[in-house]
């Protein structure tokens, strides 16, 4: 396991480059640069602030200075947000996304593993019509509806909830259920289909055979198996819905990574972007890890060594 | 075709799914051939600004005294055809790409495999914001950016549909009658494998749809003069305190159509291929 854990770290660091000499490439070539939307900037200003963050070098020796600082854990500095580093900003944005992301991944697990279950062993029934009409209806709804319709619900018309900004637990109550209505309904229909496959195995008509109760033979003989497809995308989801969803964000006025990226991508704020989608991509390489040696844990018949 | 009809029949989500998407695509047509569906044209503005639904304007009127009903259909054309674009756009290169990988195999189909693993675990947003700032906001743009993102689930399901077609005893035979490879990709394997890409194809519309509305809802796709229901819900969200019909019908429509094709999708897939269910990227962050 250890040696595993180890191997993966090192894998992690490649794929890093890769990602980072890719979006380095990208925004470089995108046309525009970080000082053009001050129009009233004069070419020797410009010029000056070109020269000031190493802009007016050639783009082989800018990536060479990006890499080393990046060695050392330097993400660089914002040009927008004037004196403060990449570091410093992603510090601040990135504990407010992964509150709200893991608030949201709860409630999807919490409310879309359960009715996918209960759908299967209910399969036919009017329950089962039920919660699969919901759930694709649930992959079908926007997100920024999802969020209007709560906001005016439970933020206008019944005043229970405040609908923007972060700074208690009941303002992350609307923008989590918002993120999560998607991936739970997503989840609901994954469980289904997986548990149904299941259900058929013979190992299930021995567990009935034997007189185990029908709650016993779904608990540790169905869900056991039938969770690790599940698994496998709660790797990917958990990622996402962390870096921030960029829609929720933008709605509930939260000033996590989704904004700042989108602000960034807008700005060329050349180093914060490269930040948000480097801090994308370790979250990614993490996230699968742990899938894998879930996957172990629910089925010791995965051997990732070989 | 008419046999596949008959057989969506049996499926009644299914089959009332495809009434509702030939309904609403038949408003788009008529709306581009320039069939007055509505009293009002969709940029006509008029004193009665934002009033609620009524009778004299169905579904109430914007700022601008606009009725709204018409620039829903207005904006139904390019919604629809952003849909149909891309699923076309993900079907031509996905079709080619996978093509390629499955039939060849080897070293180049993991070298084109490893290809897509990286493209297809960037997040489809991040890509899209970054792509549509290269190529510049506009149709095009977001065309040019949905097809990016969107070729990537059909490539992977046509490689696997021939690597195992590919062990077939009439593909052997093919070989040993001397086709050449270009006959035997399009005439045997292709078509042996049509019935999952048309299912992947219809989960490609709907999520076509989600991501250009998401993306003009948060300022990075289209924007005025362009119509679509997204930007209408844009347009929308700034007045969702007192108006809310604003966004309310607009987004209704996103959902309806959405819905249909997810619907339709399910139901063909029962049809044509039960085997891969769920192979279909999962819609997180839009």
């Amino acid at each position: 396991m250890f040696g595993q854990i180890l191997r993966r770290m090192l894998l992690a660091i490649p794929v890093l480059w890769i990602v980072a000499t890719i979006t380095f490439l990208m925004v470089r070539v995108v046309p525009g640069g970080p000082f053009d939307a001050d129009k009233h900037l004069s070419p020797e200003i410009v010029a000056n602030l070109k020269a000031k963050y190493k802009l007016d070098r050639p783009v082989v020796e800018q990536y060479g200075h990006y890499l080393a600082r990046l060695a050392r854990g330097d993400l660089g500095v914002s040009y927008k947000y004037v004196n403060r580093t990449v570091n410093d900003i992603l510090g601040e944005a990135f504990p407010v996304s992964v509150q709200l992301g893991f608030a949201g991944l709860l409630i999807a697990v919490a409310v879309g593993v359960p009715l996918g279950t209960m759908a299967a062993v209910k399969r036919g029934t009017a329950f089962d019509a039920g919660a699969m009409f919901l759930s694709t209806a649930g992959i079908s709804v926007p997100g920024f509806v999802v969020g209007a319709v709560l906001i005016l619900v439970f933020g206008i018309w019944l005043k229970w909830l405040p609908v923007a900004l972060f700074e208690s637990w009941r303002h992350l109550v609307l923008p989590a259920l918002t993120l999560a209505a998607s991936p739970a309904a997503y989840l609901a229909r994954l469980t289904r289909a997986s548990v149904l496959e299941v259900l058929e195995k013979d190992w299930v008509r021995t567990a009935r055979s034997k007189g185990l109760s029908d709650e016993r033979t779904i608990f540790r003989h169905v869900l056991r198996n039938a969770l690790v497809p599940v698994v496998t995308v709660l790797g990917p989801l958990t990622a996402i819905l962390i870096t921030g969803s960029f829609v929720v964000e933008y709605i509930y006025a939260i000033p996590g990574m989704g904004r700042f990226f989108i602000t960034a991508v807008t700005n060329r704020d050349y180093d914060l972007i490269m930040g948000t989608t480097l801090i994308f991509g370790v979250l990614l390489i993490i996230t699968n890890a742990i899938v894998d040696i879930v996957y172990q844990l629910l089925d010791p018949r995965i051997k990732l060594e070989s | 075709m008419l046999a596949l009809a008959r057989r969506l029949r049996r499926i009644p989500t299914a089959f009332a799914s495809f009434i509702i998407i030939l309904l609403i695509c038949s408003l788009a047509l008529m709306s581009a051939l320039g069939v007055p569906l509505t009293p009002y044209s969709f940029d006509q503005g008029s004193a009665d600004i934002l009033s609620g639904p009524s009778a004299q304007h169905l579904m109430g009127t914007d700022e601008l005294g606009r009725d709204l009903f018409a620039r829903v259909i207005f904006g139904s054309r390019m919604s629809i055809s952003i849909g149909l674009v891309t699923a076309m756009v993900a079907f031509l290169i996905g079709t080619a790409y996978g093509s390629l990988s499955g039939f060849m195999g080897g070293k180049v189909d993991t070298l084109l495999m490893r290809g897509v693993d990286i493209a297809y675990s960037l997040p489809d947003l991040l890509v899209m914001i970054l792509v549509g700032v290269l190529v510049g906001k506009g149709t095009f743009g977001i065309l040019f950016a949905l097809g990016l993102v969107s070729w990537m689930g059909t490539a992977r399901l046509v490689r696997a549909q021939f690597l195992q077609l590919k062990q077939e005893e009439f593909i052997e035979a093919a070989r040993a009658a001397g086709e050449s490879a270009i006959t035997i990709v399009l005439k045997h394997l292709l078509p042996n494998a049509m019935g999952p890409i048309i299912v992947a194809l219809t989960f490609t519309v709907p999520s076509a749809i989600l991501s250009e509305s998401t993306l003009s809802f948060i300022g990075l796709g289209l924007s005025a003069p362009e119509c679509s229901w997204g930007t209408l819900a844009s347009d929308g969200w700034r007045s969702l305190r007192v108006h809310p019909h604003l966004i309310l019908f607009p987004s209704f429509f996103i959902f309806i159509t959405v819905l249909s094709f997810n619907c339709l999708g399910d139901g063909l897939r029962d049809v044509l291929d039960p085997r891969t269910r769920f192979k279909v990227k999962p819609p997180f962050g839009k």
